[in-house]
């Protein structure tokens, strides 16, 4: 049997800019896997979110196929009810699934969708959307005890949008340090030929401390004292990689991946005030307060569009015989819906400034997409500017996320980084895209890879 | 039934469809999701049930009908002590299917639609073969009638989709009904 094991690090968020040249100098251990291993920039899905890209990269599988499309979903032919996704959402074999199928152990920890924990042939930890940790977050169900036993209570997740920074720092320290302790005890004591993790720490530091590092950003303030938080995380975490680095042996094959980018958010703008001003929403009555499209008072009989928020947008459209009160005829649905793209990409910045703001029909990104998706995925100023839901403003653009602070959105590159200590070499290759992970992965472990998967295996590695 | 011994109720999820529709792949893949997550669940499939439950029965009509009754019986008494059930069974009849729902509180029918075609192909046991030989005399689907489900819970092709998809499906469905957190 091959001796063949990989240990995949997931740093949620991770964009190229910090981890190949912003920081890489303070973080020795991240630093000798890029010296001395293959690294790429590794384009995200459409959009890139964190549900479903980790699952894009463990199935090789575009969102379409998947049929996902972020964590909420919206249940068909109606306004306002919605559905969650969840590990059961996922219906295609990740790549565990499958070296699982080949008798090989596998420990995977935080990667999401993930609870309900599924049954993998090894073991699993869930992730973030755990509803608390009184549940059992855990496969086997006895690991949770162990867990227990090892690091108290376990932490899924830290409250990220919050003034309370302080707070929320010890918080994402204390869960981080809790999360190496396990995977560290893992790889020493049970039987692995991979390990996968997902570290969400570095995903909620970039949203809750990017505008006091980055001098370009909008609200950043010279002097301040959370100036270094996010490098100095990003060292902590090279330090507990450094941990889990010492634990590996010749036979062992590094990756550290991340399932899209960061960069600074200038702004947020109400895609449903914008398409109110437009003439595409119509309410029966402005509300006095700011509250969510959900709860306006939408004249949906007078309807054409309304959106929702988050790193991107997503619009739909009121179509007869689809939605409820639909008032687009499917015949003229193309034609409205092109006439909105142009509104939409001809939005410019609170100061007349030009937008290279991207439209996406289903067609173009999900050509054989299933499921719920949005008639429209829209990335305003390339997502620099986020999409807030709800309305009730003067304007629509807005300085702060309408949901709690949050000072950096998505960018479409996360990294790709792959050691493998037989084959040191240290260079650069072209860029690679999330769903040539799982290929390679299986190319690395001799495992045939299946003809359905999308992505390539990437060949400088092997 | 109140609330309350509803919540602690057992669910049954009746798997149906023709010989060599899949049944027991589908019915091992949700077993092994179910004790994931810690539950109590025990798998009636096949064979072996019916050697032990029925023995001397054939597959006539009434023969049939005793024997999925008395699988019935037994899952009810499993699920009033909360212990889940997964069925895999051709039950092949509406009836006998309707009466399983009528007993059981939180019966989750699962109907795997795979053509005649493709069973046929697929025929592991090679019982199709013989029923078209003329050696099985009351074969579903060649000499039996199935009746489709008309409102089941979950549908599932097993003709095109994977045994993961098809699984994933029904533990959706359980986690929908508000049977699993």
């Amino acid at each position: 049997m091959s001796k063949k094991k990989v240990l995949v690090i997931g740093l949620d968020c991770a964009p190229p800019e910090l981890l190949f040249d912003g920081f890489i100098n303070d973080l020795p251990n991240l630093k000798k896997l890029l010296q001395h291993g293959v690294h790429a920039r590794m384009e995200s899905s459409h959009p890139p979110i964190t549900i479903p890209a980790w699952m894009v990269m463990a199935t090789s599988k575009n969102m379409g196929k998947l049929g996902l499309y972020g964590f909420r979903h919206r249940k068909p032919g109606t306004y306002n009810e919605i559905w969650l996704a969840n590990s059961y959402s996922v219906e295609e074999k990740t790549v565990w699934d499958i070296l699982g199928e080949h008798g090989k152990k596998v420990i995977v920890i935080g990667v999401p969708p993930a609870y309900p924990p599924r049954a993998v042939n090894g073991y699993l930890v869930s992730c973030f959307m755990t509803p608390s940790t009184e549940k059992d977050y855990t496969y086997p169900k006895e690991l949770k005890k162990e867990i227990e036993n090892l690091v108290g209570e376990y932490i899924i997740d830290v409250v990220f949008r919050t003034e309370e920074k302080d707070k929320m720092l010890k918080q994402l320290y204390e869960m981080t340090e809790k999360r190496f302790k396990v995977i560290e005890y893992l790889m020493k004591n049970k039987p692995w030929n991979f390990i996968m993790f997902v570290e969400i720490g570095v995903d909620r530091i970039h949203h809750a401390f990017w505008k006091f590092f980055d001098k370009q950003h909008h609200l950043y303030q010279p002097g301040n004292k959370y100036e270094n938080a996010i490098k100095e995380y990003y060292q902590f975490v090279d330090n507990k990689i450094g941990k889990l680095l010492k634990l590996t042996d010749k036979n062992t094959t590094v990756i550290v991946v991340s399932d899209h980018g960061a960069k600074r958010m200038k702004g947020a703008f109400s895609i449903n005030e914008w398409l109110i001003e437009k003439g595409y929403l119509v309410l029966k009555k402005r509300p006095e307060k700011i509250i969510s499209v959900q709860e306006a008072e939408v004249d949906w009989s007078k309807t054409k569009a309304w959106g929702w928020g988050g790193y991107h947008a997503r619009v739909f459209l009121n179509v007869k015989g689809r939605e409820p009160q639909g008032t687009i005829s499917p015949k003229d649905f193309k034609k409205i819906r092109n006439q909105l793209i142009e509104d939409l990409k001809a939005i410019r910045g609170p100061n007349g400034e030009k937008w290279s703001t991207k439209v996406y029909t289903p067609e173009e990104i999900y050509p054989d997409g299933k499921g719920d998706y949005p008639d429209l995925t829209i990335y305003f100023d390339n997502l620099s500017w986020r999409s807030a839901g709800t309305i009730g403003y003067d304007s629509s653009y807005l300085p702060e996320n309408d949901k709690g602070p949050d000072d950096a959105v998505h960018a479409q590159y996360g990294v790709f980084i792959l050691y493998d200590p037989k084959k040191k070499r240290g260079r650069k290759i072209e860029d690679i895209n999330l769903l040539d992970v799982a290929p390679t992965i299986l190319a690395i472990m001799n495992i045939p890879v299946p003809p359905d998967m999308e992505g390539k295996i990437v060949r400088e590695v092997l | 039934m109140k609330k309350e011994e509803l919540r602690e109720h057992g669910f049954i999820v009746w798997i149906t469809g023709l010989p060599a529709s899949g049944k027991s792949t589908i019915a091992e893949g949700v077993e092994k999701e179910l004790r994931a997550r810690g539950l109590k669940v025990e798998v009636f499939d096949g064979d072996e049930v019916r050697k032990n439950l029925s023995k001397g029965l054939g597959f006539s009509k009434e023969d049939r009908d005793t024997h999925n009754k008395r699988i019935i019986y037994v899952c009810r008494l499993l699920t009033r002590n909360g212990v889940n059930a997964i069925v895999s069974l051709i039950s092949p009849y509406r009836s006998t299917r309707a009466y399983a729902r009528e007993q059981l509180p939180k019966f989750v029918e699962v109907y795997l639609k795979c053509s005649l075609e493709e069973c046929m192909r697929r025929d592991p046991k090679g019982l199709y073969k013989k029923a078209l030989a003329g050696e099985i005399p009351n074969m579903t689907g060649i000499q039996d009638p199935y009746e489709e489900p008309l409102n089941p819970e979950v549908t599932l092709n097993t003709e095109n989709d994977t045994s993961k998809q098809n699984i994933m499906k029904v533990m959706q469905k359980l986690r929908d009904l508000g049977y699993l957190d």
